[in-house]
C-alpha cells in the first residue's frame, strides 16, 4: 500500500469520524498507545473475499451504467421551449391562446386544471379522500382494537404531555400560526390570479394546523376541528365540487350558456367556477393533511 | 464601479456561505452524537442561509424580490432554531444515560 491510498484511507476515516486526527504524525505525544486489539476472527472464507473484492467494481459498473442511461435520455430530450417540440400541439396552443377568454382565469394553469380538465382534479381530490379513508380503516381507534390498559396508559401519557408543553414552540406557534393561515387562505383565494391554488394553499393550511397541534396538543385543536367538522368539510367540498362541475359539464358543453358570469379577468371575484372549486380543493387537502397527522399520531381526529 | 463592488460583496458572501455549508456537512459526518451533529446542522440552516440570501440580495440590488428573500431568512430564523431545540429536547428526554455522552475528553492525552 503506497502513501497515496494510505492518505485517502485516512481522509475517509477522518470524515467518517473514526480517526481523531487527519495527520497523526504532526501531533506526536508521549502518551502510551492503547494496546492493539487482538484479532479473533480467522481468515475470511473464499466466498466472502470474492464478494468483498468484487463489490466495489460491481457497484462502479452499476452506477456508471445507470448514469449513462440517464445521461443518454437527457441528451435525447427535446430542448426546452422550442416551438416544434412534440408537446407543443394544438391543445397547448388552444389553452394558451383562448384560456383567458374561455375560463376567465389569468393563471392559465388554474384554468387548465379546474376548467378544461376539472374531471381529472376531481379524481385527484377523491384519491386524497380514499387515502385518508384507508388510513382510518387501519389505524382509527374503536372499541374493538383497544383494551382498557392501553387506554389508561395513553391517558396517563397525555396528562404528562399536557404538563410538559414546550414554551419556545408555543411562543413561536403564536407568532407564526396567523401568518401561515393567512398565507394559505391567500394562496387558495388567489389561485386563479397567481401561481398557487387549492392544492398548495390547502397544504399550507394543513401544515399550520399540524404546527398548532404539536404546540398546544390535540385537545386544543379538537375545540374547533374534530371528527364532525372533518366529515362535514370533506363531504361538502367533494359533493360541491361534483355538483358544480356536473352542472357545468352537462349544460356548458358545445358552447351553451351556463349562466355563470366570468367577470372581469384579474378581479378577485372572476373566472366563474374556478374560484369556488379552488376553495373546495383547498378544504379537502387541508383536512386530509391534518387527518393523516392526527390519525397516525393519536389514532383519532 | 458601485455595481462591481456590490457584485464583489455578493460573491464573497455566497462563497463564505458555501464554506459554511461544506463545513456543516463535514460536521454531520464527522460527529458521532446527535447533539453534536445537530449543532452543525443548525449552523448551516441559520448562518449559511443568512450569508447566502444576503449575498443574493447584494447581487439583485434593492427590489421586492430581495425584500421577499429577507422575509425568507426571518421565517427560517424563527422556524429552524425551534426545530433544532425540539430535536435536542426529544434526545435529552428519551436518552436514558445522557450523562455518559456529556463527558469532556481531554483531546491532547486521550487520542
Amino acid at each position: 500500500m503506497n502513501i497515496e491510498t494510505n492518505f485517502f484511507k485516512r481522509l475517509n476515516d477522518w470524515v467518517n469520524g473514526e480517526a481523531d486526527r487527519l495527520f497523526p504524525e504532526l501531533h506526536e505525544t508521549d502518551a502510551p498507545k492503547p494496546p492493539e486489539p487482538v484479532a479473533t476472527i480467522g481468515p475470511l472464507p473464499n466466498k466472502d473475499v470474492l464478494f468483498l473484492t468484487s463489490y466495489q467494481a460491481v457497484a462502479l459498473i452499476v452506477v456508471i451504467g445507470m448514469v449513462s442511461i440517464l445521461l443518454y435520455t437527457v441528451y435525447k430530450l427535446p430542448l426546452f421551449g422550442v416551438a416544434d417540440n412534440p408537446a407543443v400541439n394544438e391543445v397547448v396552443e388552444r389553452y394558451v391562446e383562448k384560456g383567458l377568454e374561455e375560463t376567465g382565469a389569468v393563471n392559465v394553469v388554474a384554468g387548465m386544471i379546474l376548467d378544461y380538465r376539472a374531471f381529472d382534479t376531481l379524481g385527484e381530490s377523491s384519491v386524497l379522500l380514499l387515502a385518508i379513508t384507508s388510513v382510518m380503516m387501519l389505524l382509527l381507534k374503536d372499541e374493538k382494537n383497544t383494551d382498557p390498559d392501553e387506554e389508561l396508559i395513553e391517558a396517563h401519557e397525555a396528562v404528562i404531555e399536557d404538563h410538559n408543553r414546550d414554551m419556545i414552540l408555543q411562543t413561536m406557534t403564536i407568532i407564526l400560526m396567523p401568518a401561515i393561515m393567512l398565507y394559505g387562505i391567500y394562496v387558495i383565494l388567489n389561485g386563479h390570479l397567481s401561481p398557487g391554488g387549492g392544492f398548495s394553499g390547502g397544504a399550507i393550511l394543513g401544515a399550520g394546523l399540524i404546527l398548532f397541534a404539536s404546540g398546544f396538543g390535540h385537545n386544543r385543536v379538537k375545540k374547533f376541528f374534530n371528527m364532525k367538522t372533518f366529515r362535514t368539510l370533506t363531504t361538502i367540498a367533494l359533493l360541491g365540487y361534483g355538483v358544480l362541475k356536473t352542472y357545468s359539464f352537462l349544460l356548458g358543453a358545445n358552447h351553451l350558456p351556463t349562466g355563470i358570469p366570468l367577470g372581469t379577468p384579474g378581479a378577485i371575484f372572476s373566472s366563474g367556477l374556478i374560484f369556488v372549486l379552488d376553495i373546495c380543493v383547498g378544504l379537502i387537502v387541508a383536512c386530509t393533511m391534518y387527518g393523516f397527522f392526527s390519525v397516525f399520531s393519536r389514532g383519532e381526529i | 464601479m458601485i455595481r462591481f463592488l456590490t457584485d464583489l460583496i455578493g460573491v464573497i458572501l455566497i462563497s463564505s456561505s458555501m464554506f459554511v455549508f461544506a463545513s456543516s456537512v463535514l460536521g454531520i459526518y464527522r460527529f458521532r452524537y446527535v447533539l453534536n451533529r445537530m449543532h452543525s446542522a443548525a449552523l448551516c440552516e441559520t448562518l449559511g442561509m443568512m450569508l447566502l440570501v444576503s449575498g443574493l440580495t447584494f447581487l439583485l440590488g434593492i427590489s421586492w424580490h430581495s425584500a421577499k428573500m429577507i422575509l425568507i431568512v426571518v421565517f427560517l430564523w424563527m422556524a429552524s432554531p425551534v426545530a433544532s431545540h425540539l430535536i435536542a429536547r426529544a434526545e435529552v428526554l428519551t436518552h436514558a444515560h445522557i450523562t455518559d455522552e456529556l463527558e469532556v475528553v481531554d483531546d491532547e492525552r486521550h487520542i
